[in-house]
């Protein structure tokens, strides 16, 4: 118990330290992690891995708790992704999912529950990309509840949600429905990817695949108090939107810093027809650091609720996915056959990035939503 | 099985968006080729993403929407790029035709960049005009012609000014030089809501507003009695509306012209029916539950009306030229010769710039700006601009009024003339002439 208490201690005292939680996930991604990245992209789940990054802080920097450190957490994020895309997005997952926790003001789940998955103890992601595109006005709401005694009950089914499996949990939203079908307003709440909740496998990604990604399927499940974020949603949305999108920053930043780590890995030896090619990693590094420093700008306001600060959030983002998308194609035609390889690190980007151009909010969701805000207004 | 006869409906996947085709079945799940969805197992699943029937709805197939399609294919050499399609942007994309036939030029507007003369929104509805008759052409069209490239519906979202790019909401345009003629927007008070007031800047609001009014006289407010809040104020009441025109001010345009004038304003409008209310703050604007909105005053005064306007002034959006780090004050601030703003090869022009820390928002110095700017972008010897006060005309007929010169705030005014016929008055700062005014 001592030994506990200390070791709690130890880890308390090395999460303030930022340098020492970077190190720690460098370490890691340097190591392990770049080892594993190929079986990942086929489907291993890193899930050891993911408990040794929440040892080191990095699950938990961004949250109020821990001195809200947006930053932190995302240039941890870009760390791994350096190495792994796909460990970044479930670092990025489990991040959200720690907000939905800490937002929630439901004691339930801000005390252990939560320490737990800071910690990297327990796993779980967000089931948020149908609700975002709903609120947005880009689809319909997927799940349906309806109000009963005690809580709600919920039907529906979700086709992709990541970083889930029995034993591990997801927040997710539905919309509440009146007697005559109308929309009356959404509910956020805890869902625990336990039976009777079925877990449907997905169709074969074309990368990715360790992302641990389910269909969901809900019939006419209870949703108490004890697992309720918010009631109801939407204000709570608006509040952790900004930070939710700009967490995702750090994948696309490290994807795009892990393709110019290719370039210049060849640059030796390749360097004299490289230089004949169109975006040159110290263009791209340029662009990368300008974006980059905008980011992290940013990331030290994720509460400021201004329109003009979410625009440049969804821009910083799109440039992200956009940036990646760029930077990881040169740097397969920088390696050459050798980044063509199954093997290999660049064509494996190209996939991570065309991730991050389509996961929600895709680019063109990014840009739909910027040019929704940037509208006048007018009465109807 | 459903009547062979009745045509083959289809069905969407809310969540992935995979369409079941009766008429093909899904025969991979099992379901034959004139499966009717109907008759599909509640357990069947998209073959896609594994939902199931129930998420599947009715899909019509909607018509193709590309709402502005790009006028000409996009050119890979880095031009010039103009951000806005009123009259300013289009003023510097005609300037830089006129010189040279050849040099890539790129259009990004949120509107569909349609050519209208703007001055004329304030007086057109007594007119008889409709949104179609103000339209000259079409942006398109006016794109075709001076043969640039016009992104509409298109938003510029920030300035990457070290490696001169524009990122915008349909991708990112490299330039050579940039011109910003984004305009200047209508501010609204905070107990102003968006969604209850009007505020008429550019032809779409226009045609809208134009749509609300089809059908029998309305009762209006309009809040502030500015230039634009007068002229409105006299077209819908000409246009045979009951309009009320309130400002806190005691007279309408009470801050640029000598009280002599402003009551000539009021006594005109008054004659047309409106009723002008002066001395008052709006402290908000609500919705009824009767389907009208309500305009109540500090002073504990409430209006009922179909429709609220609020004409309370225009103010330049910082938030692009700040993404470039462009000095502002008031507006973009640009060199007065060379209307560069603090990055040499960005230009300002029009209704969102400031020269010495004062916006200028009138048309007539729009063709002197656009010229000087299209001659310093292709590198031709030019005098610089020289700012001069525009003549500034009150367009309401009832009272109309010339302004030559810039009043100053601590000028005298005198009348030269003041009768029926004639009304004159010249403001003197000490043996300067600053100001004429006439009716």
């Amino acid at each position: 118990m001592q030994n506990a208490m200390a070791l709690e201690q130890r880890l308390e005292t090395a999460w303030n330290d930022d340098t020492a939680v970077l190190d720690g996930v460098k370490t890691i991604a340097d190591g392990p992690l770049r080892a594993a990245a190929t079986r990942i992209d086929r489907g291993d789940y890193p899930i050891e891995i993911m408990g040794a990054l929440g040892r080191t802080g990095a699950l938990g920097a961004h949250l109020d708790r821990h001195g809200g450190r947006a930053g932190l957490a995302i240039a941890a994020m870009q760390e791994a992704s350096r190495a792994c895309g796909t460990t970044g997005f479930l670092m990025w997952a489990h991040d959200v999912c720690g907000l939905y926790l800490e937002h929630s003001g439901n004691p339930a789940l801000t005390g252990a529950v939560l320490d737990r998955h800071a910690r990297g103890e327990t796993f779980g992601g967000t089931a948020l990309s149908n609700p975002m595109k709903s609120l947005a006005g880009i689809e319909p709401i997927l799940l349906r509840a309806t109000k009963v005694r005690g809580g709600y009950t919920v039907t529906g089914s979700l086709p992709w949600v990541s970083h889930i499996r029995q034993g591990q949990y997801c927040g997710a939203m539905a919309g509440v429905f009146d007697g005559d079908g109308n929309l009356s307003h959404e509910i956020l709440f805890m869902l625990r990817c336990d039976p009777p909740v079925e877990l449907k496998q997905c169709p074969t990604f074309s990368g990715m695949e360790g992302s641990s990604t389910f269909g969901i399927r809900l019939k006419d499940y209870f949703v108490g108090e004890d697992v309720l974020v918010a009631d109801p949603a939407r204000q709570f949305i608006a509040r952790i939107k900004a930070i939710f999108i700009l967490l995702q920053c750090g994948m696309a930043t490290g994807i795009v810093q892990g393709s110019i780590d290719s370039m210049w890995e060849v640059e030796a030896t390749l360097g004299h027809v490289n230089r004949f090619l169109d975006e040159r990693p110290d263009e791209l590094q340029g662009e990368f650091d300008e974006l980059g420093a905008r980011i992290m700008k940013l990331a030290e306001t994720p509460y400021d609720g201004s329109r003009d600060y979410l625009i440049d959030v969804l821009d910083a983002r799109a440039h992200g996915a956009e940036l990646a998308l760029r930077a990881s194609q040169s740097a397969l035609l920088h390696q050459g056959a050798r980044g063509y390889l199954m093997s290999s690190a660049p064509q494996r980007r190209i996939r991570e990035a065309q991730f991050v151009a389509i996961v929600t909010p895709a680019i063109k969701h990014l840009r739909y939503e910027i040019a929704r805000l940037s509208k006048e207004e007018q009465p109807q | 099985m459903s009547a062979p006869t009745e045509e083959w409906r289809q069905y969407i996947c809310r969540a992935c968006g995979l369409i079941y085709d009766e008429r093909l079945g899904d025969p991979d799940s099992g379901l034959a080729p004139g499966t009717r969805f109907d008759d599909i197992p509640d357990d069947w699943e998209c073959p896609l993403c594994g939902v199931t029937k129930a998420d599947f709805e009715p899909y019509e197939r909607k018509a193709a929407t590309n709402p502005a399609p790009a006028a000409m294919a996009p050119s890979r050499r880095p031009g010039i790029v103009i951000v806005g399609a009123g009259i300013a942007g289009w003023s510097v994309a005609e300037a830089l035709r006129q010189r040279d036939s050849g040099i890539p030029v790129t259009i990004v507007t949120s509107c569909d960049g349609d050519i209208y003369h703007k001055p004329e929104l304030s007086i057109a509805l007594s007119r008889g005009r409709t949104p179609t008759k103000i339209r000259q052409a079409t942006g398109g069209a006016n794109a075709a012609r001076l043969g640039v490239r016009l992104l509409a519906g298109t938003f510029a979202v920030r300035i990457l000014s070290e490696t001169n790019r524009l990122r915008t909401t349909r991708g990112t345009i490299a330039y050579s030089h940039l011109v910003l003629a984004q305009g200047a927007r209508p501010v609204l008070a905070d107990a102003m809501p968006p969604d209850l007031c009007w505020r008429i800047n550019d032809l779409q609001a226009w045609s809208a507003l134009y749509q609300t009014l089809a059908g029998g006289s309305k009762r209006i407010v309009v809040i502030g009695a500015g230039m634009v809040g007068c002229e409105l104020s006299e077209d819908l009441a000409r246009a045979g509306h009951r309009v009320t025109l309130l400002d806190r001010e005691r007279a309408p345009v009470a801050e640029f012209f000598p009280p002599q004038a402003s009551d000539r304003v009021k006594s005109g409008l008054e004659s047309l029916g409106v009723a002008f209310l002066g001395s008052v703050n709006v402290a908000r604007v609500i919705a009824g539950s009767d389907g009208l909105k309500r305009v109540e005053t500090s002073d504990g005064q409430s209006f009922a009306a179909d429709v609220v306007i609020s004409a309370i002034g225009l103010a330049t959006q910082s938030r692009l030229a700040r993404t470039a780090g462009l000095a502002f004050e008031r507006g973009i601030a640009v060199d007065p010769q060379s209307l560069r703003t603090n990055v040499s090869n960005i230009y300002g022009i029009g209704d969102c710039i400031s020269i010495e820390g004062a916006p200028c928002r009138f048309i007539e110095p729009i063709g002197k700006q656009a010229d000087i700017i299209a001659q310093d972008i292709l590198g031709i010897a030019h005098g610089g601009y020289d700012h001069t006060p525009p003549v500034v005309r009150l367009k309401t007929k009832s009272a109309p009024l010339v302004m030559h010169g810039l009043p100053a705030k601590d000028g005298e005014w005198r009348v030269v003339d003041s009768n029926q016929a004639r009304f004159a008055m010249e403001q003197w700062r000490g043996q300067d002439l600053v100001a004429r005014l006439s009716a």
